[in-house]
């Protein structure tokens, strides 16, 4: 497993090792698991439990988004609900803001889930007897607030979904996908750290879906908050979340970025997911270029100062504008005022295909 | 021991149990046909204390106000039909009875369908009683209420009560277990206490269950009630009764007639509150 590069900055949420095995005898399944190292049949064979995550580990920074990718029955939803423990961890552990959450009584925990952790569910979930307003304002009417602060805090949540002309409607009365909008008012409302998100948009159409992915994230961006989003949908984790997790049998087989993953699937299962995806916004100059020496070599004519310059950070839509525009031999890429490397139209086009740079030599 | 000397020991058995109650119990059994006959007369008090077209015309306006204006005159002419066929104050007493025999019985069956609700090993206990006490044909109930509470209304609400009970339980039970999942994973998301659980969150979803329970439960006792004019109720069952004994063929249809007004303005008012508590809007 690779370990994508962490954001700097505090670690909200740290996942330990936390495994979910499902059934009567669970605790000797997992007892079994660690002393012998049993595989998932085994487990079901011998002990008749079903295994729904194993040994999930990942960290979640202040203001990163992290998606969990994962087709269904891969264990997402389990290992979602694990972190704010509506499904408790067979083992591992599980620390909010330092804390271990395994270790929380039943007020503690309580607390957690009011101020620290919100959730959006698929299902969003909303009363139907109850207005959009009401509805938004319903985490901090459990919380005891007195009515004329929560409907103040909920509306101000309504407008940055923009619903404030809704607040007075029922949640019939709405479409999907203002439905969601009102779940996501409802768990921005407790001004949470983190936002525990369970594939929100799944049930949308394409183009709503879209246009609150993008709303998603620049809200989450613009209030920095955390999330922890589930999706079976890659574009939808490319297009939200600053790192990716995929996951499959319970197990989480890769982390790291869109760039990271395309260009270094840990296996033929990421690999085959990641290739149907564009890369020309994902994959950036740092990643296909080549060292100025190589360059050098093979086109000795021509010197490094005469070439366009460009950043580590443009994308390949950007390199291959750059490049038909010059119609030059290479782009030099610039970092900390230095040549850092050369892109060629060869490794313009293994960037196109999604491989690196670096295996040029070998074709 | 052959099987007749079996079946004649158990029923010296019951009888004796019986007895050894009166003889042992009459003081909380004379409190309960007190408390009974109280709850009883206030409730005919408050039906039939005033003039026939007072409670005829403020059950009108309450059919207007709960179902529509339509249904108000059709309920007041319905009544003013009891009162001119000289039946208006057994109807009254049969209301009374209805209602407070109802009452009652949801006093009892709504802790018991909410605790069953939540008790999946309670509701399987509960289940083969009600089981029992719906199949067995409601007249068993009149005997030993008579023997306990003596002839008379107290008798006809504690056999009512009995019938009436368990469409109210299997219903609240019904829908406190069925919360939608995903709500009670809300609740838990939010940090709520068990309290909040079941007051914001399982008894809204459960109120039409319970609603719907409550009109069967009115309905049963009904039922029960026009039959427990054998044992001295009083109003229209007991006019049937005795107009069977007399063969008055009009007086028992006048009855029927009544009887079937009456279950009509009942029925139509309380599900219509049902509704609108349903809805919620």
């Amino acid at each position: 497993m690779t370990t994508g590069s962490m954001n700097a900055g505090e670690i909200l949420l740290d996942c330990q090792s936390a495994w979910k095995i499902f059934g009567t005898r669970a605790p000797a399944a997992m007892d079994a698991v660690q002393r012998r190292n049993l595989g998932k049949r085994e487990v079901l064979q011998e002990f008749d439990c079903v295994v729904g995550v194993s040994d999930a580990s990942f960290q979640v920074g202040r203001g990163e988004i992290f998606c969990i990718m994962g087709l269904s029955g891969s264990g997402k939803s389990t290992l979602i609900r694990m972190l704010n423990r509506l499904i408790e961890p067979t083992s591992g552990q599980i620390k909010v803001k330092g804390r271990d959450i395994g270790a929380m009584s039943e007020p503690d925990l309580r607390e957690l889930r009011a101020k620290h952790m919100a959730m959006v569910f698929q299902s969003v979930a909303l009363l139907p007897n109850r207005t959009v307003l009401e509805n938004a304002a319903f985490g901090l009417e459990v919380r005891g607030l007195p009515k004329a602060e929560r409907n103040q805090t909920a509306k101000a949540a309504l407008a940055k979904v923009g619903l404030a002309d809704w607040m007075e409607r029922y949640p019939g009365e709405l479409s999907g996908g203002m439905q969601q909008r009102v779940g996501l008012a409802r768990a921005l409302t407790s001004d949470p750290e983190i936002i525990l998100m369970d594939e929100p948009f799944s049930a949308l159409d394409p183009l709503i879906r879209r246009q609150l992915q993008d709303e998603f994230r620049q809200l989450t961006k613009e209030l920095g908050k955390s999330a922890i989003f589930i999706t079976h949908d890659l574009d939808e984790a490319i297009r939200i979340g600053d790192r990716i997790a995929i996951m499959k049998d319970g197990v989480i087989i890769q982390t790291g970025t869109a760039e990271e993953l395309i260009l270094n699937p840990a296996d033929d299962y990421v690999a085959e997911f990641v290739a149907g995806i564009s890369k020309l916004h994902l994959i950036k100059a740092h990643s296909v270029m080549i060292p100025p020496a190589e360059f050098q070599r093979e086109h000795p004519g021509v010197g490094l100062e005469s070439l366009p310059l460009t950043s580590p950070d443009t994308d390949i839509d950007g390199l291959i504008e750059l490049m038909v525009g010059h119609r030059s031999a290479g782009l030099a890429v610039v970092e900390a005022g230095q040549i850092a490397g050369v892109v060629t139209p060869t490794s313009l086009l293994l960037g196109v295909k999604g491989s690196q740079a670096s295996e040029t030599g070998g074709h | 021991m052959d099987p007749a000397t079996i079946a004649s020991n158990f029923d010296r058995i019951v009888d004796d149990a019986l007895f050894w109650v009166t003889d042992h119990a009459a003081f909380l059994f004379d409190g309960l046909r007190l408390g009974f006959e109280g709850f009883y007369g206030a409730a005919f008090w408050a039906l039939g204390g005033s003039p026939w077209y007072v409670t005829m015309i403020l059950l009108g306006l309450a059919g207007w106000r709960l179902i529509g204006a339509g249904a108000g005159l059709a309920i007041a002419a319905g009544l003013a039909v009891c009162a001119f066929m000289g039946l208006w104050s057994e109807t009254m007493s049969t209301f009374a009875l209805v209602l407070s025999a109802t009452f009652l019985a949801l006093l009892v069956a709504l802790p018991i369908g909410i605790l069953a609700g939540f008790n999946p090993l309670l509701n399987r206990a509960v289940e083969p009683v009600l089981d029992l006490i719906q199949t067995m044909p409601p007249y068993i109930y009149l005997l030993p209420a008579i023997a306990l509470l003596g002839f008379g209304p107290a008798t006809a609400l504690a056999a009512t009560l009995i019938v009436a009970m368990p469409p109210a339980i299997r219903l609240t039970a019904l829908g406190i277990s069925r919360t939608p999942a995903e709500f009670l994973e809300l609740g838990k998301s939010l940090g709520m206490r068990r309290g909040q659980m079941f007051l914001k969150i399982r008894l809204p979803f459960a109120v039409p269950s319970i609603m719907a329970g409550i009109n069967q439960t009115l309905m049963m006792a009904f039922g029960m009630v026009v039959i427990a004019g054998i044992v001295g109720s009083g109003g229209l069952g007991q006019t049937i009764y005795d107009a069977i004994r007399t063969l008055d063929i009009a007086k028992s249809i006048d009855a029927a007639i009544a009887i079937v007004i009456l279950t009509m303005v009942i029925d139509r008012l309380t599900q219509s509150m049902a509704q609108r508590k349903g809805s919620g809007a």
